[in-house]
Order: structure tokens, then sequence, then C-alpha cells
């Protein structure tokens, strides 16, 4: 039988943008209900009461890291979920994921959290001394690690917001041309837009080589601050997996965030129609994958110590994992790997959008103690002979220490709510390239959805 | 000879490539018409040639310009002020390594920027000839064509059924 008598012709409609998706995403821009701004108003004050801890801390002094302990652990988490949510977006970009177009924008507006993420950093380079007796990346380099480290953060955040402003020129055009409220603002941020031949082609190829300069920014800013911020201070520890741990859980926290985000988004953001089971489902495999890798990664980190079993090995698996952070190694292993890859293993479950986002708040809940059990374990060590000696006493979380994460979490969902109501939540343009280039046809007793590829 | 500037708007994509089609037969060339759109095409949707750009071309330089910046830096400095630390070599790989890669990815990164800009030619004073319904949905031919032959286009436009043909910018879309 001729494949002309098994399908029929397309029933798609002609090419074109559909009228939904030219007014999608635009008609929030410079608006907000009395539920946006009752939100802003909570986040705003649940951020302001984490600063007024972060100043009880500065006024303490920087004489001591400790207690500056889960300061860096919520610059680490952010690091590892806002500032790695945008490469999901600019990943499946190289890949050419048509069902990606949806969520590009939900991604790259992280980038704005970059800011945050800059600002964060700063206090966190008076805890680092100059130049360190035990061994470290720089060789005593000069303006290392301060200057060095500032730069790669301020690079990520830069690369971030150029991502995000490029691939929004042609919606705040839109914004301009439909009428939203503040034309001359968007205007302005169009920069005269058209919507040439040649601007589209520009556009498409800029965003691809930013996206390749963050994925490097970021596999740099996490190797750098792993090493820097937590290697560097436990003397004698060596381990040269430890950076690229980092970032394979980075990339699981940056999914993880982006899953909870849009699931958000689709219910509280009107988005509903554009990202559905598609999205999500396509995201649990990624998150599965990666879950598989962070248990590779950190085996592999694991295993070498274990096996060396030299005193400084056995010191540093005693701190990370079996002695005064337990309590932290146990449910970063459960909710890291365990527990997300046994509810992604199930089909049905991944096929869904509930089951993907339980994972993922499973997958940050993992994030958030693996973090504490890295980053406060090594600001709790004072030491600063050749080798450690002794074990420090564990931190746990003091009431201030939790205002400092809920400032964290806070100050990003502010940033992120506010940007909405500057940039389409939707990639309008992408997501009208991508219905002209899908339709629905009939295949034998059943209808597939058809996608071109004209690359 | 002076210029003469026709927006031609279309309600969808295959009134604009009859359009384009219609120019074709009345002998304009493709570089005297572009299509505006409110999102991008397929290349070639409307029979139109592969545009050249030079975008990849910006990273490479920035690149290129970071990492040799870097290398001067860390190369200079090292045997400018030739201290041994831990025993380790004067020009020391590892940390030369990971300032080269940062100047290199910030080249790349300021150079992108520079020069997706330069190519979409943007900023521009104003918007010119234009239509707001464009990024509704509707497609714009933007003719460009020696004043003589401006009436050809404009008939040619005319028998493909363009909705509307426009010649002069809308004094209230400056911006």
């Amino acid at each position: 039988m001729s494949e002309a008598s098994l399908t029929s012709e397309p029933q798609g409609r002609e090419p074109g943008i559909a009228p939904g998706v030219a007014a999608a995403g635009l008609s929030p821009l410079l608006r907000g209900g009395w539920v946006f701004w009752l939100a802003v108003a909570v986040l705003g004050a649940i951020f302001l009461a984490g600063l007024l801890s972060v100043v009880s801390l500065w006024q303490a002094g920087f004489a001591h890291r400790a207690p500056w302990g889960y300061y860096a652990a919520a610059f680490s988490i952010l690091l590892s979920t806002v500032g790695a949510a945008p490469l999901v977006s600019a990943g499946l970009r190289f890949t050419g994921a048509h069902w990606r177009r949806p969520l590009a924008r939900a991604s790259e507006l992280f980038a704005v959290a970059g800011l945050l993420i800059l600002a964060w950093f700063w206090p966190l380079l008076r805890l680092v001394p100059a130049s360190q007796p035990q061994s470290s990346l720089w060789f005593g380099w000069p303006g290392a690690p301060h200057l060095w480290d500032t730069l790669v953060i301020a690079g990520l955040t830069l690369c971030g917001l150029a991502l995000l402003y490029v691939g929004a020129i042609p919606d705040f055009a839109a914004a301009r041309d439909q009428g939203a409220r503040g034309r001359r603002l968007f205007a302005l941020l169009a920069l005269s837009w058209q919507g040439g031949e040649r601007q589209w082609r520009a556009l498409r190829a800029a965003l691809t080589a930013l996206g390749a300069c963050y994925f490097l920014a970021f596999v740099l800013a996490q190797t750098l601050i792993s090493t820097d911020f937590a290697q560097s201070l436990v003397p004698g520890w060596q381990d040269s997996l430890f950076p690229a741990y980092n970032v394979v859980s980075g990339l699981q926290g940056g999914l993880a965030t982006l899953i909870v985000v849009l699931f958000l988004v689709r219910w509280w953001g009107g988005l509903g129609a554009y990202i559905g089971r598609e999205q999500f489902w396509a995201l649990g495999k990624l998150l599965l994958a990666l879950c598989l890798l962070w248990f590779y990664f950190w085996w592999s980190g694991f295993i070498v110590l274990w096996y060396g079993r030299r005193p400084i090995e056995e010191l540093v698996l005693q701190l990370f994992i079996a002695g005064p952070y337990l309590w932290a190694f146990l449910p970063a292993f459960v909710l890291s790997f365990l527990a997300p890859f046994l509810v992604l293993l199930w089909n049905g479950v991944r096929r869904s959008i509930l089951g993907p986002t339980f994972a993922a708040l499973l997958v940050l809940a993992g994030l958030l103690f693996d973090r504490i059990r890295l980053y406060v374990a090594a600001f709790s060590v004072e030491e600063a002979g050749p080798v450690l000696q002794a074990l420090p006493a564990p931190r746990l979380p003091q009431a201030g220490d939790w205002l400092v994460l809920a400032a964290a979490v806070a100050g990003v969902a502010l940033l992120y709510l506010l940007a909405t109501r500057l940039i389409p939540s939707l990639s309008r343009w992408e997501v009208a390239e991508g219905e002209q280039l899908r339709v629905e046809r009939a295949f034998l007793r059943r209808k597939v959805t058809v996608i071109a590829k004209p690359d | 000879m002076a210029k003469e500037l026709l927006l031609a708007l279309c309600q969808d994509a295959p009134s604009a490539a009859r359009a384009v089609e219609a120019l074709e037969r009345a002998g304009f060339p493709r570089e005297e018409y572009e299509i505006l759109s409110g999102a991008p095409y397929p290349e070639g949707a409307f029979g139109e040639k592969p545009v050249k750009h030079r975008v990849y071309v910006f990273p490479f330089v920035g690149a290129l310009s970071g990492f040799t910046v870097a290398l001067l830096l860390t190369v200079g400095t090292q045997l400018s002020f030739p201290l041994v630390t831990g025993g380790k070599p004067i020009l020391a790989l590892p940390p030369m390594f990971i300032i080269a890669y940062e100047a290199t990815l910030l080249g790349a990164i300021i150079f992108t920027v520079i020069g997706v800009l330069f190519e979409m030619r943007l900023p521009r004073p104003g918007l010119g000839l234009y239509d707001r319904r464009i990024t509704g949905g509707y497609l714009g031919v933007l003719v460009s064509c020696p004043e003589a032959r401006r009436p050809q286009a404009e008939a040619a436009l005319k028998e493909a059924g363009v909705l509307e043909i426009k010649r002069h910018p809308d004094i209230r879309q400056r911006w």
C-alpha cells in the first residue's frame, strides 16, 4: 500500500502567526493585579528579613568563616539552580528540540537572577585569603582568587543578560506595535527592530553563540567557586572530580528549578495553552539522566578517597559524609538521586505534569542539603595548616541561617516576578515559528503530529 | 539614481509569496526587496537566496583578542616580576590557563553582542517604512527600487493582491 493511501492531507492552518500567539505574553507587561503585588510584598519582606540577618553577620565580622557557612551554601545553591536554568534553553536550542520553544523564555528569564548572584558573591570575597598557605589552583597569582572569581561571575551574569535581551528584542517590538502599556519603553528596548530576513538570521546565530558562551562560563564559574570556596578551605583535600560534580549537580538543580517554575507559570502565569505534558515529559527524561549522572560523579569522587585511605582522605570522608554532616548527607543522597530516580523510573509518572514536578522538588530539596554539607562543612574548618588534623564541630542551622537561605529564594522569586512585567514570559516569536512547522495529520486510524525540519 | 521605498502589506505568508513571485516576474532582482515578518520563516521559504551574515566571526575575533590580552598579561607580568612560588615554574600553566579561558570567554561574549547589533543594523534612528501589523501576523514586502521603476513595482504588487501599499513612513511610527 502506498504512503499516499495511508495518510491524508495535513490538517494545519496557513503559515503565519496564529492570533493567539501574536498576543500571548503581552497582556501582563507593566501591569500587576493585587495577587501579584501581594506576592511582591511578601517576597520583599522575606528578602529584607534575610538581609537583616546578613547585616548581623557582617557586623560580627569576617575574622571567622564558620558563621558565614550557610551564606556560602546559599550562594552555591543560587549558582546551581537559577544560574544553571538558562542553560536548559540554550542547550535545547543547540539540539533543535522544537518542544523547548514555549519554555525558552521562562528559562532565560532566570538570567536576571544573575544580578543577585553577583551581589551575593561580594561579601564572600572577604572570607577567602588572598594567598592561601594550602595548595590552590592559583600558585599565588596576583589578584587570585578575588579578581578572577569576580570576573567569571560577572561574565556569567553579562552573558545571561545578553542572551535574555537579544532573544527578547522581537517581543519588545511586538509590545511596541501591539499597543502594550509603556509603548515608548518597549520601543526603546526594541531598537527599531523591523523583522527583516537578515535580522532574523543574525538573531538566531547570536543566540546560539551566546548560549555556547553561557555554558562555558557556567562550567568555569562552578569549577572556580567549588575549588576556591570549598576545596581549598579544607587543608589537604584533593579531589579532581569535585568541580565536575558541582557542574553536574548544578545542571540537575537548574533543570529542576525550571520544571518547578514551568509548573507555576502553567497554572498561574496563564501559559497553560503552550506549556503542557510534552514539555514536562521531555524534561523529566533529562532529569532522570541527570539523577544518574549525579550518582556517577558522586560515586567516582567517593570511591577514590575510600580506597586511598590516607588519614586526610578518611578525615575528608568523615567531614562530608559520615561524620558531623551525616544529617545533611543522607537526605542529600536520597533526595538528589534515589528518590527522584525511583519516581521518574515509571513511564506513567514521567509522562505527566505532576510526576516530573514532584521529582524536581525532591531534587531541589536534595541540593539544599548537599550544598549545606559541602559549604557549611568547608567553612567550618578554621585550620590553616597543610593537612586537616581534626574534624570541626557540626554547625546546625540557626534561625538567622534559615532567614539567609529564605532570602536567597525570595530574592530570586522577586526578581523573576518583576522581570515578567517587563519581558514577555513567552518567547512568542519562537512559538510562532514552531507553530508554522508542525501540523496534525491522519496516519491510518490515528492522528499524528508532523514536525518539519527545514534545517 | 534615487531609490524609492515601497512597503506592501500582506495578510499571510502565501500572499507574501505571491507578491514576491510577481516582483520576480516583473524583473526586480532579489536584492531590491525584503520580507518583514513577526516570526522567522525557514530560509528560502519565499524563494530568497540565503542571507549572508558574519555573526559567527565576531565571537571568534573576540575570543582571539581576549586570549591574546590574557597571554600578554600573564606572561608579561610573570616575566617582569619573576617570583618563584612553592617551587612552581615562573610561567605556571594552570593559573595561566584559567585566566586565558576567562579573557577568551569575556572577549567572545562582548564581541558577540557588538556583532549581533552590527549585523542586525541596530539601533537605528527610526523605524522607517514599516507597519505595526507586521508583529501581529501580517507580512511586509519592502521594495527598494529606482524611482523610475516604482510604478512597475506597484503594479506587480497590486496584481498579486496585496492588502495595502505604503510609500511614506507613518509619522506616528518614528519609534
